[in-house]
């Protein structure tokens, strides 16, 4: 119970900022993440036990991932770190995250138009190359578009339940939101594997496997994060008021959903005529 | 050698960890900075959220965050952080007051209206109307704090 009369001004910090206590997860997945790369590299070039190093370092930033936001958890919700200030300086945080991941799909998509608009004359001068058969738009591409489109106003109707207290309704919008994600990457899956073209098959495989398999990391990156959301959701960590950790997983999940249009559009679609 | 050194201090070492007080029984070298951190802040809770409802931050916030939203419920603000009077230049005679919880308080300032030369800072300390060094204008601590002998853990 709130000790109300014992509390005194002095006995807490007197500036709402979270001085961090120290931790080994940011050394420690600084160097896992080296390894990543490192490996990553001598995987694609063929070294000797590339692969190996590449599981290892992805399993370690898995790890290092997972203990630090779990440390980010504990000390908002459980110690209660998280003043107002707090939450505004880590929903920044998200938000110049994603700026940094639109720049990352501007890269890709620049590509793919760099290669496309002005198709060389080796490929046959005609975009899609000549004897590249690109996917059908309306087929799985168009399901998949109507899915991702749908789970976002699923997340929203969660979302707005939350705020409005009612539990069942986040929960089930929430659940709708990662069901829908999941099946997308199924069917992401499966035309990956029945593509009339692979990575390989000139520029054209080059960029659409390269957008699209991009979008498609993050695709599950942002359903793994809904899901820790809608975890937490379901232990009574998400007030109606203070749940930064699931605006978070919406704002990633609306900037994945956003992308997706544009693949559709640009690869999918006119990419493909 | 080092087991000979070993084995004279063993009875000693014993004796100690049998008869072990708070202070000098044995603990991992990891829980040191949690031993000597000093005293930290009281554990304020609210009553819990029921099963089967959407948690409120008045029933379930704690910590830092609790006592900001009780003051803020209260119509205070825990943390002062409205910038100071910058719309006159302090003087000796009837200098701008800051506030502070603390013996002295860093300074910020633009001059008078704000923006009006570039920002210098200064540290304000409860005995010292300090005045800064491009305007002028004097500033005076407002100590509203505790007074605290040995201040062992840092606000």
């Amino acid at each position: 119970m709130t000790n109300i009369n014992n509390i005194n001004r002095s006995d807490f910090q007197y500036f709402p900022f979270h001085l961090v206590t120290p931790s080994p997860w940011p050394i420690l997945l600084s160097f896992s993440l080296l390894t990543m790369a490192i490996g990553a590299v001598m995987y694609m070039h063929g070294y000797s036990n590339g692969g190996e190093l590449l599981s290892t370092g992805f399993i370690l930033t898995s790890f290092g991932m997972g203990l630090w936001f779990r440390d980010v958890i504990i000390e908002g919700t459980y110690l209660g770190d998280h003043t107002r200030q707090v939450q505004k300086g880590l929903q920044l945080g998200i938000l110049l995250f994603i700026v940094s991941e639109v720049f990352a799909f501007l890269s890709v998509f620049w590509a793919f138009f760099h290669s496309s608009l002005s198709p060389a004359i080796e490929i046959g001068g005609v975009w899609p190359p000549q004897g590249i058969t690109p996917l059908d738009p309306f087929a799985i591409p168009l399901l998949n578009t109507i899915l991702l489109v749908s789970s976002g106003a699923f997340v929203t109707y969660g979302h707005h339940a939350l705020i409005h207290g009612d539990r069942r309704g986040a929960i089930l919008g929430m659940f709708l939101t990662i069901l829908f994600a999941v099946i997308f990457t199924i069917l992401q899956y499966y035309e990956y594997s029945e593509a009339a073209f692979t990575m390989s098959d000139s520029v054209y495989g080059s960029s659409f496997y390269a957008s699209t398999g991009l979008h498609g990391l993050h695709v599950i990156v942002g359903t793994i994060f809904i899901s820790v959301a809608f975890i937490r959701l379901i232990n009574y960590h998400l007030t109606d008021t203070h749940h930064q950790g699931c605006e978070a997983a919406i704002l990633y999940w609306h900037f994945v959903d956003v992308v997706w249009l544009f693949l559709f559009i640009a690869v999918y679609y006119w990419g493909g005529m | 050698m080092l087991s000979v050194a070993l084995r004279a201090v063993r009875p000693v070492a014993l004796r100690s960890a049998r008869r072990a007080s708070p202070s000098t029984a044995a603990r991992a070298l990891s829980t040191t900075a949690s031993r000597l951190s000093g005293p930290a802040a009281p554990s304020i809770y609210g009553t819990g959220s029921k099963q089967g409802e959407v948690p409120s931050d008045e029933t379930q916030a704690t910590g830092l965050e609790r006592f900001q939203l009780l003051g803020e419920m209260q119509g205070v603000d825990s943390f002062d952080l409205e910038p100071l009077d910058s719309s006159r230049v302090g003087t000796l005679a009837d200098p701008i007051k800051v506030f502070s919880l603390d013996t002295e308080r860093i300074v910020g300032c633009t001059g008078a209206p704000a923006d009006s030369h570039e920002l210098h800072w200064f540290t304000v300390r409860h005995d010292k109307t300090r005045r800064c060094p491009e305007c002028g204008s004097a500033y005076a601590l407002d100590f509203q704090g505790v007074a605290e002998e040995h201040d062992a853990h840092h606000h």
